[in-house]
């Protein structure tokens, strides 16, 4: 088929037709028939929970699988007139740009500038399209002072944005991303939906786009499929997809829909403009974009708003207890281009039992504030003090080195920090077998093993990224296991991009803006008062302290302040 | 954090020589340490092997390369002594143990293990240097036309280390993050999860790899040619050395034995051999005087302007 008659929409980007595939030894499949076709110029939203075929389905269309993963395959995979099974990954790389959920096992070159030109250079452009191609995908990432870089030095969020320019650097005519948000800062997310809603709307690219965070981008898709078990669940509008998950999964729903549901107000919105102005029409309540101080919840009405306090930590006196105390630290890593402050003058304290999310851009300092902290890197200046610290780092399956949990964790020691985490059952099991969710707490059980105090927990409990790739069950389930740890005593200082998470797990955020502390006070105060870092029902209210679909609910329930 | 055999860019003559020249050089000395017995050419071209990586700015790359190569050749020593018992110069005899029997541990034996640990020594060090000095992704394009069709094998060769450098990294600051209860990771363990987690990880490169292009066959005229003036040198050196060591080699000046008694020949021919091998370790030299020269500012006159 013509290349014109594909651009003139004649073929559809992608089309799967009866498409059922099984991993290698694998007791179920992972897509059970499954028929989808994506119009050119389509953006087309993959949900579903985690290990539901998302991934699974997005490898097919760019021909890793079967090709990379073996297993069994039945029914046909066309990507702009190409078959997917017979061609294979080499081929489709003409047509297909794939991005997949980590950006580790994506970057093939040593330099950043290298890994973006190497599509082209594959493809055969010239030199002078090839330093174009790589400028302007470079500004439109917002990576252009990473482009000198080595890969090496990158972490995981601008590895994220490197991975994604290299996908898109040869404009291809379908875009498959999974999960590209999920390392990425607020600010770099959103701005990544609207650069692909642009790259379909301006040059008709088709996207497809695998997303547990869908808030960030109902708005911006013509159409959501849902996928459940391997098979296709619901495949319609953004609107009628929220109203079936009201009825058939409530998990996949976004914080302004359940905002809506728990208030009763309809119809149920798919993003925050469509949000503001049902509410507007209906309710009355949504602040002006000049926010004027009203109430928090639980207040008396006409009380004054307490400006959000900076560095709350630091009101500690020396003589408190305090399971993390840094004091004027500063910390150079060198990134290739010569040494550089990562973190500068940092004055941070954290209390036993506090709940602490610490958050910030790529590259603001956040994992390299807590790998000081866990004495993995040395300051230059200041002082950092954690007492008892057990870090789970972003990789947890690093940690796992043997066949059988209880030999990574043996003794009363070990047994004691199964418990903590909920895994004593476990003790027996191959860490491969266990799903992602209780790897990861086997992880975090390997760090606390030795730390807990009797059947106490450690002072200190930090976790750096844990929810990329995490579906909001498995979320709700780190909530539950991080105030458990803080119930029973220890601080709890998770690092993540993640706002609505934040705004769920921490009763403190402390905001890092290229290695300076910005911000720093209640979550609801932290998260209720910006563009960004703000939660959807914050942006839909825009009301102080308003950052949960619960506290907006019965806001709203209540009526008019 | 980057680890000692991690590729660093520098301006130096071996990292900007083409990959197939930089590599042809450093396989030149291991071809001699594999050609040869001689302790003398051994040890000659080890120093020349480290010289190489000191002179290109590696020493780091040279410094972890040597201590993993001494812990090999010891080991190889040891069983080598243990496992051979030719030789005439008994040092050590255990008497009768059980299953093994009498084990006598001679000078021989020991010498030539520690011959065959040299020539491990050699390799792995000029791997370290290679590793630190030439850029995988100038190796990966060069492979293209060699092995288009397998992106894995051009992983395996190019990208392996620095993945599996990157890996340990992280592996190393996960053991030091276990908790004090949780059981001890030792390095038999770390080298084990470590080797298996870099070929998965090498097969994930290798799939990023074809979903970059890798097998499209592109048009001749778009392959990136980037010539360097120390090819040459390179080149030359590689030949000298190879040819050297073959016709030393044919004319009798590997003149080693190591049983039933120690005989080593020190020639003219053995000592030609091993002051070229030695003199080859010079090459990736820059030299001073020319950096001076490149530091002057040059006016230039255009359109009437002086430009600096």
């Amino acid at each position: 088929m013509s290349e014109l008659a594909i651009r003139r929409g004649a073929a559809p980007a992608l089309a799967v037709e009866g498409l059922s595939y099984s991993y290698p030894r694998a007791a179920a499949p992972a897509l059970a028939d499954v028929s989808l076709e994506v119009a050119p110029g389509e953006f087309v939203l993959l949900a579903g929970r985690s290990a539901s075929g998302k991934s699974t389905l997005l490898r097919a269309a760019c021909g890793l699988v079967p090709h990379f993963h073996g297993g069994e395959i039945e029914g046909r995979v066309t990507v702009a007139g190409m078959d997917a099974v017979e061609a294979g990954p080499g081929e489709l790389a003409t047509a297909v740009g794939y991005v997949a959920q980590d950006p580790e096992t994506q970057v093939v070159s040593t330099t950043v500038a290298a890994e973006i030109e190497l599509p082209l250079e594959m493809r055969g452009d010239g030199p002078g399209d090839r330093a174009r191609a790589v400028e302007e995908v470079a500004l439109a990432l917002a990576i252009p002072h990473l482009l000198g870089r080595a890969v090496d030095t990158l972490s995981g969020g601008e590895l994220q944005r490197v991975a994604l320019a290299a996908a898109l650097v040869t404009r291809p005519r379908l875009v498959l991303l999974d999960e590209p948000t999920s390392q990425l800062d607020p600010v770099s997310g959103d701005e990544l939906i609207w650069l692909l809603r642009r790259l379909n709307e301006e040059w008709g690219v088709a996207v497809v786009l695998a997303e547990h965070r869908l808030e960030r981008c109902l708005a911006a898709a013509d159409r959501v499929v849902a996928v459940a078990a391997g098979r296709i669940g619901f495949d319609g509008e953004p609107r009628e997809f929220l109203g079936w998950t009201r009825k058939v999964d409530p998990t996949l729903t976004t914080p302004a829909a359940r905002l809506f549901s728990l208030a009763g107000v309809e119809p149920l919105p798919v993003g925050v403009r469509d949000a503001r102005r049902t509410l507007e029409g209906q309710v009355g309540v949504v602040a002006e974009p000049s926010v004027t101080p009203v109430p928090h919840l639980g207040k008396a009405p006409g009380a004054e708003v307490r400006p959000p306090s900076r560095f709350p930590g630091l009101r500690k006196s020396r003589n408190d207890p305090v399971a993390l105390r840094a004091e004027g630290l500063w910390v150079e890593l060198d990134d290739g281009n010569g040494p550089r402050d990562v973190i500068r003058g940092v004055d941070l304290a954290v209390a036993p039992g506090e709940r602490v999310a610490l958050m910030g851009r790529n590259g603001a300092g956040k994992s390299t504030l807590l790998r000081v902290a866990a004495g993995l890197i040395d300051p230059v200046a200041g002082r950092v003090a954690a007492e008892r610290m057990a870090l789970l780092t972003q990789n947890p399956s690093d940690y796992l080195v043997r066949e059988r949990v209880g030999d990574e964790l043996p003794g009363e020691p070990g047994l004691a920090a199964l418990r903590a985490v909920g895994l004593e059952r476990a003790i027996d099991a191959d860490p491969r077998d266990l799903s992602g969710g209780e790897r990861q707490r086997l992880a975090l059980a390997i760090a606390l093993a030795g730390r807990l105090d009797g059947d106490g927990v450690p002072g200190l409990v930090a976790l750096d990224e844990p929810t990329r790739g995490m579906d909001r069950g498995r979320k709700d389930d780190l909530v539950a296991l991080a105030e458990r740890l803080a119930d029973q005593g220890a601080a709890v200082l998770i690092t993540t991009h993640d706002v609505e998470f934040a705004a769920e797990f921490a009763e403190r955020v402390v905001l890092l803006g290229d290695g300076v502390v910005i911000a720093d006070g209640p979550s609801a105060e932290i998260l209720s008062g910006g563009w960004y870092f703000a939660t959807e029902v914050a942006r839909v209210l825009d009301l102080p302290g308003v950052v949960t679909p619960e506290h907006g609910a019965a806001l709203l329930a209540g009526g008019p302040a | 954090m980057r680890t000692a055999l991690a590729y660093i860019p520098r301006r130096g003559p071996l990292q900007s020589a083409r990959p197939g020249a930089a590599v042809a050089y450093l396989a030149a000395l291991v071809v001699v340490a594999f050609l040869y017995s001689n302790p003398l050419v051994l040890v000659a071209t080890g120093i020349a092997a480290c010289l190489a990586g000191r002179l290109a700015g590696a020493t780091k790359a040279v410094r972890a390369s040597l201590r993993l190569g001494l812990a090999l050749a010891f080991l190889i020593v040891v069983v080598e002594a243990v496992v051979v018992a030719g030789g005439q110069t008994v040092l050590l005899r255990s008497g009768d143990l059980p299953i093994v029997g009498e084990i006598d541990v001679t000078l021989e034996a020991i010498v030539a293990g520690a011959v065959i640990g040299l020539r491990a020594l050699v390799t792995i060090v000029a791997f370290g240097v290679y590793s630190a000095c030439v850029d995988p992704d100038r190796v990966t394009r060069a492979l293209r036309p060699l092995a288009a069709r397998s992106a894995l094998t051009a992983t395996l060769v190019a990208r392996l280390v620095p993945v599996t450098a990157a890996d340990a990294g992280r592996l190393r600051d996960a053991a030091q993050l276990r908790g004090p209860g949780a059981a001890p990771v030792g390095k038999g363990p770390l080298a084990r999860r470590l080797l298996a987690g870099s070929l998965d990880r090498a097969v994930d490169v290798a799939a990023t790899l074809e979903l970059r292009g890798y097998s499209l066959g592109a048009p001749r005229g778009a392959q990136r040619r980037e010539p360097s003036r120390y090819d040459a040198r390179f080149y030359a050196v590689a030949a000298v050395v190879s040819a050297v060591a073959i016709v030393g080699k044919a004319l009798g000046a590997d003149d080693f034995h190591a049983y039933p008694t120690i005989s080593l020949g020190l020639g003219p021919g053995t000592l030609a051999v091993t002051a070229v091998v030695l003199a080859s370790g010079l090459a990736p030299w820059r030299g001073r005087g020319r950096q001076g020269a490149r530091r002057r500012p040059v006016a230039r006159r255009e359109g009437g302007l002086a430009r600096v």
